[in-house]
């Protein structure tokens, strides 16, 4: 295992400066760097000002030296100065980090506890009326717009919501978007009136989750309970639910901890989409932000961070990979 | 036992034989044309982007109005006889602008999946057939492609190049090749040391030869299976930017910039945003069915 270790971590070194220098070079090539767009801004800065501040910070040197100074200042947790935000990118990213969170968990939650048990039910009733049906939903959510599905949410339970004339659905409504409403008292009341704002777009973004998790979940069950030790364990005479649980389940469901694993790093990206419909303050909507008013060094820095951990959940993704499934040796 | 067996095998292969002249000259193709019939579903999918294809195609002649043609007085109207979907807050027949989005967004659809499948199987084919270090540094910038967080970048890059079409579909397809490159790659590991692959060598055919003539049509099964789902996948993807504003930008209508605006009207005129959604949903999701049932009728096996 050690040596695997090893091995995978040596493999990860041209992968990260691959792709470090990929996001290097995306951002850097942007046309009109900090000072072009300074100038932009201000009529009065002369020619020596613009020549003094892009030798001042080093935009007069050529690319590989800067990709060095940029590699060696996020070493340090230096990922750049926000020019639209005035803090340093960094902080800006952690207090946006947490806002996702605050939608992506219960939206990660909320479809796994339902596509595990669809997925595996699917499966054992291959080709029932509700496999058919949980396909059929897959599919639905894995063609939908994630946008205009909260556009539509917001219709019905924002704007729309015809039952709510019905008093025992009185409370059936939730807000069109927003974080927190109006002067809530700061601490606990904050959090539980969040819960309100959470309601639609951790909703929406489950479904996301959900088709693609029931997909895998199904397959990896389909492809176990056809191999030859459940036929042994049946033959045995254990009870079906033995069977089940003890022998298909729990190979069935190594594939997904890979699947999960490699999904984590979406947690964190938040969603560009869902948050803009919601108006909800997560790293998505301020990538999406920072890129409409040309701060570039937000958005170098948030697709760093990400970058980073696809490749730490990938690692992660293997090891638990070769953990749980003693048929895989690697050494 | 031994001659049990024997029996049974002879029996099979006497009923294989028999059963030959039937299939008769079927090749490949024609049964895969025979089992996708039988896939509802997909020829459903295949009924509806055939549909929309045409619709969008003969734009002008289903509609009096032009895409651009905006009518101050007749702002955010309710669908009427006239304007069968209502107006936007230009004053835009509705209908005209889903009909001409469309050319937009399959045009997009279409040419991103095309050039990610054309630089998919090239880098897979070269990868697979060459080997060696070639094989490695392009299987590792495969990788660092892979492990790009892709809507991000899209987005980045979508803002210096998008607004054309063609930015679009550049930007688009730059992400959409890999799963291609590793399923042909693959295939190409497999293909390559056949005896098919030695006897064109023998015949002295040249490298591009036996590559492109000979084991890159044995391939295709997977590229086109893939490359129908990343249809509706850049679909998807250009919706979305087009939505954040970063993707094709109005007057020129697409599906997602249509959405753009329609939030704000919510709760005035909430149908405006209905039916471009429509559209989105329902082209992809025929896409997606086309793809199941192209898997299901090339090689059910397939994992793409």
């Amino acid at each position: 295992m050690t040596s695997y270790l090893t091995r995978r971590l040596l493999q990860m070194v041209p992968l990260v400066i691959g792709i470090s220098i990929i996001i290097f070079l995306l951002l850097a090539a942007a046309p009109g760097d900090p000072v072009d767009l300074l100038l932009f801004g201000n009529p009065h800065i002369t020619a020596d000002d613009v020549v003094r501040l892009k030798h001042l910070y080093g935009l007069d040197q050529p690319l590989h030296i800067r990709y060095v100074k940029w590699v060696w200042a996020a070493l340090h947790g230096d990922l750049g100065y926000s020019r639209t935000y005035k803090v340093p990118v960094l902080s800006l990213l952690w207090e946006r980090v947490g806002n996702s969170l605050w939608l992506q968990v219960p939206a990660f939650l909320i479809a796994l506890a339902v596509a595990v048990p669809v997925g595996i039910t699917s499966a054992l009733r291959q080709y029932s009326a509700l496999d058919y049906g949980a396909t059929f939903f897959t599919f639905f959510g894995l063609s939908i717009p994630a946008f205009w599905f909260g556009i539509m949410m917001i219709y019905i339970f924002a704007v729309a919501h015809p039952w709510t004339a019905l008093p025992a659905l009185a409370w059936l409504k939730f807000p069109a978007g927003g974080f927190n409403s109006p002067g809530v008292a700061a601490g606990l009341p904050t959090y539980v009136d969040r819960v309100h704002y959470v309601v639609l777009p951790a909703l929406v973004l489950s479904l996301l989750f959900m088709a693609s998790y029931t997909r895998y979940t199904r397959s990896s069950m389909l492809e176990v309970i056809r191999q030859d030790y459940i036929r042994t364990a049946r033959a045995k005479g254990i009870s079906e639910l033995t069977v089940i649980n003890r022998h298909a389940l729990r190979n069935a469901l190594i594939p997904l901890v890979t699947i999960v694993a490699l999904s984590i790093p979406g947690l964190f990206s938040g969603a560009p989409l869902t948050e803009t419909v919601f108006g909800w303050p997560g790293i998505g909507r301020l990538l999406v932000d920072a890129v409409l008013a040309g701060d570039f060094a937000v958005a170098q820095g948030i697709i760093l961070f990400l970058a980073g951990l696809v490749i730490a959940f990938n690692l992660l993704a293997d090891v638990s990979y070769a953990l749980l499934d003693p048929r895989i040796r690697y050494d | 036992m031994t001659d049990l067996r024997q029996g049974a095998s002879g029996a099979v292969l006497a009923a294989s034989l028999a059963a030959r002249p039937e299939v008769g000259g079927e090749g490949y193709w024609q049964i895969a044309w025979r089992r996708f019939k039988k896939h509802r579903v997909a020829i459903v999918g295949a009924s509806v982007i055939l549909l929309f294809m045409a619709t969008a195609v003969f734009a002008p002649f289903l509609t009096r109005y032009e895409f651009d043609q905006i009518d101050l007085y007749r702002r955010k109207a309710v669908p009427s006889f006239s304007h069968p979907l209502g107006t936007d807050e230009l004053g835009h027949d509705v209908f005209t602008r889903l009909l001409y989005a469309g050319r937009i967004s399959l045009t997009v659809g279409f040419t991103a999946a095309l050039t990610a499948a054309v630089l998919g199987t090239l880098v897979g084919g070269i990868s697979g057939f060459y080997g060696r270090w070639l094989d490695n540094v392009l299987m590792r910038v495969t990788d660092v492609m892979f492990s790009i967080p892709a809507l991000p970048v899209l987005i980045v890059l979508a803002r210096y190049m998008g607004g054309s079409v063609l930015g679009i579909v550049l930007v688009l397809s730059v992400f959409a090749w890999m799963g291609t490159a590793r399923l042909v790659r693959g295939d190409m590991l497999r293909l390559r040391t056949q005896d098919f692959a030695d006897a064109a060598r023998a015949l002295g055919a040249s490298d591009a030869r036996i590559l492109f003539r000979h084991l890159v049509p044995n391939a295709l099964a997977p590229v086109l299976v893939a490359g129908t789902l990343t249809v509706g996948g850049a679909i998807l993807s250009e919706a979305g930017l087009s939505f954040l504003g970063i993707g094709i930008q109005p007057p020129t209508p697409s599906w997602g910039n249509m959405l753009q605006n329609a939030q704000d009207f919510i709760w005035t005129t909430p149908w405006l945003a209905v039916w471009p959604g429509a559209m989105i949903f329902l082209t992809v999701l025929s896409f997606n069915f086309l793809g199941d049932g192209l898997r299901d009728a090339l090689d059910p096996r397939l994992k793409v």
